[in-house]
């Protein structure tokens, strides 16, 4: 029993793609196609080169919020969403019919098409390959160069998760859907 | 860099072809067909191999699970301090560098005309054979002029065993790396400047400064993790003429013209002598023709506003910039690793080793650590004395220049000229991709074209592969162990590369194959010796052939008696002791006290050395030399100065054509990656936004761009992101060899219009130098 969560000193990452490659490699997921499990929102900088407004620059990592009251689970005619004991958001593969409500539901756009096993698809912080070969680390975390994302459990008050969350400031993506997600930015 | 118009999707077409998932396993890896897929989900069977990462030349630790015989992930190491618990893209993608399908898996013969990818499957005694009569040849025509084969190498790892075997062994004098077409400048001006390459202590420094290196991008373990981790109390400065991430991510970014750094360091210096801001009792201790590089500097009126007009910063920001570089506690204007630009390299990085002298920021905490790192005792070799072996010539006109790697470009310009002082006839290359990675493709094709004997020892089908006459498939990183090797100075440790997994194939250790080829070679050429050399003949007369044979050294495979794994036991058990071996072998790292000192601090951040037992300052005398003799002796200047001709000046309608590459790329040797090709599928000339308007370039508009020696297509990228006279492009791509599925013509090759200009000092190619126009099509 745990409720895993990940927050982000997301001012630390430099988009080199590290996590990415770790997900695809781990999670096995198709090549080819764009924010699959996790992807880094990209922001440019304005103004003409001799004086560029720097100021917008961010590059934001998302992926599933692992919503304490997600609006895929109330959406899925078929129940194929579930929350799992470790507070993760869950699908049963099986009772999975394509109906892409899940998607449209989701604030965060982080559900996609699985076209290999044809189910709705999205990050379920390793659940299949680490989690359940007993680690308790995500491989887009542990493989990080600056260290960005902290992965644990909120129900722990030692976790380093809570730690951070005690002394640093942080938002969280759109408070007002009242969707409850466990990603946390640092600020 | 996101563009938008280029389609991830079409990639399903081709990617996906490549991959068959594991259908009953839930952990799905990305394998190719040919591999039996992993079928238990018990973890009982999962091996953890502790290994050294070869995705770059930086050499990170890494732990690869192996299923049943198959490499399905790779997780960083925590125990290796230089690269800090972190495995980059590329690191991550080494798996589909292993199962990579277009991997040479069998020697290979020639059988067409050299480029035309025409070869025979040989075994490896007949590929050895050829060898072997192509070089008995070769040496009775020159008349046992080893010189005469040539060897080069653009591996790190293992490249002094290849020396040994090609110029110790075999004794040839010329032997070529990549030093010369990347960072020898650096190394040179630093060690002749303070007597040590040094080591930058990225971590200890309140205030960076960087010219150009793009650490965000072109990661480099650990100065890349250390600035990215963010240290408190420090800020980065960084000058650019293109706003890289590294740009984008630091506290300041001073857009600047492409190769006029040094302007902007002598007024820096200028500013420090003149308002007296330098470290003045570390000046009058260390440095040596002080007074001269002072009135040199005070003379030459190297003023901000002077460097304004060179570099385009404005005055007041360079005067408040080197204030608050020697302001600051511990200063470092960092060196960069990166390739040579423009045709005052050295002297910039002279200048920038000098200005970290003047703030006092050598050999202590955050500047240039001369520190302490753990000696490993080479393994010692008797390699015969060759009479009729004439000198190395790549290096005449060089004033310094590499006496290891040498000049690639003034070797190569004397070769295709027929200038060489003897006929240069066969030529062993490893891992080196000649005809992608130096300037002016068509010179390297003509000098390969120019050998008797090509022979590649290479893991894929590069287009200098397909130059070969024979080609010999090398097991990657992954497939093999390496001797031990020694890390870093500050945090020093000794780090072993585990075999992952067993080699593919008929792929094989380059120790495997040089044994191969030292014992098919070693009497055959030992005889060509006795026919000309005269003191091989004094020496049998005298002690008879056997005897000769042996005390000359002239069994070529006499390191390959034991193999690499008994040659790591017995160097680090004699040198460290059992208990070292053993955690090399079980953990990959080792250095003195680490289980005492190694301890995680927070989230996967480590701590390898307490502070007090880093080696930040050590006892060791050391000068820093302002006034380099040898260099006005050879009509160069002897201290940093500004020359005319380094002025920015480029032509209307043309633009400074300048290079590097995309942070999930490492040059040629990744664009063949399926998994890295996801975020860099081709790559994009980028050029500003406003020239492009201009010029009515949009985004993924085909351009044509066109230097003096050639002119290549390639999509366009407008941006605010580059200085208005400039263009750039990543390297490393358009790979001429259809055995490479994915970057066989796709993007364009730099150096099929990047002009063959190289500097005197240490004869490296200056990639900066070239102007080019671009036009629409």
């Amino acid at each position: 029993m745990a409720r895993y969560a990940m927050a982000f000193d997301y001012k630390l990452c430099i988009n080199c793609k590290a996590c990415e490659v770790a997900c695809k490699e781990e999670n096995g997921i198709l090549l080819g196609a764009d924010k699959h499990r996790l992807w880094i929102n990209v922001k440019e900088p304005s103004g003409n080169f001799w004086d560029l407004d720097r100021d917008d620059v961010e590059y934001m990592p998302t992926q599933c919020n692992q919503c304490e009251n997600p609006p895929c689970l109330e959406a899925c005619p078929t129940k194929a969403i579930y929350i799992d004991d470790n507070g993760i958001v869950r699908l049963y593969k099986e009772l999975c019919d394509l109906t892409q409500l899940c998607i449209k539901a989701c604030p965060y756009d982080a559900r996609y098409i699985n076209s290999k096993d044809k189910i709705v698809d999205k990050c379920n912080f390793c659940s299949d390959t680490r989690l359940n070969r007993g680690l308790i680390t995500t491989a887009c975390q542990i493989t990080c160069p600056s260290k960005v994302r902290i992965f644990g459990d909120l129900d722990n008050p030692n976790s380093e998760i809570n730690q951070i969350l005690k002394e640093r400031n942080y938002f969280q993506l759109q408070p007002n859907k009242e969707t409850k997600p466990k990603l946390f930015y640092l600020i | 860099m996101e563009i938008i118009e280029t389609s991830r999707r079409r990639f399903l077409k081709s990617g996906v072809a490549l991959c068959v998932y594991a259908s009953n396993l839930d952990a799905l890896t990305c394998l190719p067909t040919y591999l039996t897929q992993p079928t238990s989900k018990s973890t009982n069977n999962i091996k953890e191999v502790p290994f050294l990462c070869n995705m770059c030349r930086n050499k990170c630790a890494g732990i690869g699970r192996v299923e049943q015989n198959i490499l399905t992930k790779i997780d960083p190491n925590p125990l290796f301090p230089k690269s800090r618990n972190m495995i980059c893209p590329k690191g991550n993608s080494g798996i589909q560098a292993l199962y990579d399908i277009d991997r040479l898996k069998y020697p290979l013969k020639r059988v067409g005309v050299r480029g035309d990818g025409k070869y025979q499957r040989v075994t490896w005694d007949e590929a050895f054979e050829y060898i072997k009569d192509k070089l008995v040849d070769i040496l009775k025509k020159e008349k046992d002029n080893r010189s005469t084969i040539v060897s080069c190498n653009g591996e790190g790892f293992n490249k002094d065993e290849y020396i040994k075997f090609f110029n110790g062994k075999i004794g040839s004098s010329n032997f070529l790396d990549e030093g010369s077409i990347c960072l020898n400048t650096k190394l040179g001006a630093t060690i002749l400047t303070i007597g040590d390459i040094g080591e930058m202590d990225i971590e200890g420094s309140d205030f960076v400064l960087i010219a150009g290196a793009n650490r965000f991008e072109s990661l480099i373990t650990p100065d890349s993790v250390d600035l990215a981790r963010k240290q408190k109390e420090q800020k980065l400065v960084v000058l650019d003429p293109r706003a890289t991430v590294t740009a984008l991510k630091a506290d300041e970014y001073l857009p600047i013209n492409p190769g006029t750094d040094l302007a902007l360091c002598l007024a820096m210096t200028y500013i420090a002598i003149e308002n007296e801001l330098y470290d003045k009792s570390f000046v009058k201790k260390y440095f040596k023709d002080f007074d001269k590089y002072k009135k040199h500097i005070l003379d030459n009126k190297y003023t901000s506003k002077w460097a304004e007009t060179k570099t385009h910063i404005p005055a007041q920001k360079i005067e408040k910039l080197t204030k608050e570089f020697f302001q600051a506690k511990r200063p470092l204007f960092y060196l960069g690793r990166r390739s040579v630009w423009s045709n005052n390299d050295f002297q910039l990085r002279r200048a920038m080793v000098l200005l970290n002298g003047l703030a006092g920021s050598i050999n202590r905490q955050g500047g240039i650590i001369l520190g302490k790192p753990i000696k490993l005792p080479e393994e010692e070799i008797n390699s015969p004395l060759y009479a009729n072996t004439k000198e190395r010539f790549d290096l005449d006109g060089i004033i310094y220049g590499s006496k290891k790697g040498g000049s690639w470009l003034n070797f190569r310009e004397k070769i295709v000229s027929n200038k060489a002082p003897y006929p240069v006839r066969a030529m062993f290359i490893r891992k080196h991709n000649l005809m992608q990675n130096m300037p002016n493709v068509s010179k390297t094709k003509k000098m390969l074209e120019m050998m008797d004997l090509v022979v590649v020892l290479d893991t894929m089908p590069t287009d200098t592969a397909i130059m070969a006459d024979i080609i010999l498939p090398e097991c990657t990183y992954l497939e093999r162990e390496d001797m031990v090797v020694s890390f870093g100075k500050l945090e020093p440790s000794l780090a072993l590369r585990n075999r992952v997994i067993e080699p593919m194939f008929e792929s094989k250790s380059m120790q495997d194959i040089l044994k191969g080829l030292g014992e098919k070679l070693s009497k055959p050429l030992f005889d060509i010796s006795k026919e000309f050399d005269e003191d091989l003949q004094d020496n049998i007369k005298e002690l008879g052939e056997k005897q000769a044979f042996v005390d000359g050294g002239y069994d070529l495979a006499e390191l390959y008696q034991k193999d690499v794994t008994q040659r790591n036991r017995e160097l680090i058990e004699k040198n460290f002791g059992k208990e070292a071996y053993i955690m090399l072998k079980k953990d990959g790292v080792w250095y003195p006290n680490i289980k005492k000192y190694h301890r995680e601090i927070f989230n996967g951040n480590f701590e390898y050395y307490p502070k007090d037992k880093r080696y930040y300052t050590i006892d060791k005398k050391f000068s820093v030399n302002c006034y380099l003799k040898k260099l006005a002796k050879n009509g160069e200047d002897a201290m940093p100065t500004w020359r005319d001709k380094y002025d920015f000046k480029v032509k209307d309608g043309h633009f400074r054509m300048i290079t590097g590459r995309y942070v999930t790329e490492t040059q040629s040797a990744t664009t063949n990656n399926i998994m890295l090709r996801e975020f860099s599928d081709t790559n994009h000339i980028w050029i500003n936004n406003q020239v492009a308007k201009k010029l009515n370039i949009e985004v993924g508009d085909m351009v044509e761009v066109e230097s003096s020696i050639g002119k290549i297509r390639i999509k366009a990228y407008p941006t605010n992101k580059i200085h208005p006279q400039a263009v750039w492009f990543a390297h490393g791509f358009n790979s001429k060899s259809f055995y490479m599925s994915n970057s066989y013509n796709n993007g364009a090759n730099d150096n099929e219009i990047i002009e063959d200009k190289f500097e005197k000092i240490y004869g490296c190619a200056t990639m900066h130098q070239t102007d080019v126009t671009i036009r629409k099509v």
